[in-house]
């Protein structure tokens, strides 16, 4: 994470919060990322069943998500090291799957609002069986940065090129 | 006189050669880093793939392989870095080992740095072997074991199980 993530973090952090409070939960969350600066909801439909979605948020959130991340970057000026750890949260109901992704700064970054337990929100997807053969994906997640983790969330929801996001990206 | 010069220079370098030894003692001290011995019969068999999709950055894999006591206390043995694209990697059988897949991941322009791991438990049975790859491609990263008995092309992939099971069923104990 460079200092243009953390320019952005801060902004969908300003921009989520409305300069006022940051979600708290993931419903806040997801009623808040329609009207927020730096963040978009996508929907996706794929061509997979719903159980199989399932799994595999069940299987690869945990295994690839709870991580805690060192980077460090380094100018002339200055060395800067961000630590940041990954929380992962998987709900399996007969008719909906849901992989909340939040995200703590245990180093290098200040917080403006109120951090929820856990981390700050930073992307929801909610899986929900369309037909017998396809799902739909609704992706409350950032507009801009973290693009690996966007990718890899809609690569298990696909069942395409499944593999862990390198979040130090 | 240049006789008592040359001794001075001789002394001059021995110090610091000296301290160039202590210095790298300290450093390796400071990382932490040694090299696996890798004496065991080759049982662990890493097929790696790394390409970081720039030519302005750089990806490098390894495995940090720890011994796993009854406490589930990790003492760390050492590093095995996957510079080649197979190699072969002995582990003891019938005790657990943890292994650490390291990617560090380095960007020359933006001048930053920064490590991601994939860790598991594993307990290598005897005359089992454990087919692993290793791949890293356009920032996301996959790591599989398939655990085969020799000359057999099947086998069984192994999902990676975290340290935490281990303290839990010690603590069953």
């Amino acid at each position: 994470m460079n200092r243009y993530h953390v320019f952005i973090m801060f902004l969908s952090v300003l921009a989520l919060s409305g300069c006022v409070s940051h979600p708290q939960t993931a419903e806040e969350f997801r009623k808040a990322v329609p009207g927020a600066f730096s963040a978009k909801v996508e929907t996706i439909e794929v061509d997979r069943p719903f159980s199989q979605v399932a799994r595999t948020f069940q299987k690869m959130g945990p295994n690839c998500l709870s991580k805690t991340i060192k980077t460090t970057s380094q100018t002339n000026m200055s060395y800067q090291v961000i630590v940041t750890t990954y929380k992962p949260t998987v709900v399996v109901t007969g008719k909906k799957a849901e992989l909340h992704v939040q995200m703590h700064h245990e180093q290098g970054v200040l917080n403006v609002s109120k951090e929820p337990e856990g981390g700050y929100y930073l992307l929801v997807a909610d899986a929900q069986p369309v037909t017998q053969t396809k799902t739909r994906i609704d992706l409350y997640r950032p507009s801009m940065g973290h693009g690996v983790l966007i990718q890899a969330v809609k690569n298990w929801a696909t069942g395409e090129n499944i593999g862990c996001p390198d979040l130090t990206k | 006189m240049n006789r008592a010069m040359g001794n001075l220079l001789d002394i001059g370098r021995i110090a610091f050669i000296v301290l160039l030894i202590c210095a790298a003692n300290l450093l390796a001290g400071c990382f932490g880093s040694k090299t696996y011995p890798n004496t065991l019969g080759k049982n662990l068999h890493v097929h790696t793939v790394t390409d970081s999709g720039s030519w302005f950055s750089r990806v490098r894999a390894a495995i940090d392989i720890h011994r796993v006591g009854r406490d589930c206390a990790l003492d760390y043995e050492g590093t095995v870095q996957l510079a080649d694209s197979k190699i072969d990697i002995g582990i003891p059988p019938h005790r657990w080992s943890y292994l650490v897949f390291v990617f560090g991941s380095s960007s020359f322009l933006a001048n930053r740095s920064g490590t991601i791991t994939y860790e598991t438990l594993l307990k290598a049975r005897p005359n089992y072997h454990y087919d692993v790859a290793v791949h890293y491609r356009d920032d996301m990263y996959h790591v599989g074991i398939r655990e085969t008995l020799p000359n057999q092309s099947t086998g069984r992939e192994i999902e990676p199980l975290e340290l935490s099971s281990c303290r839990s069923s010690v603590s069953r104990k």
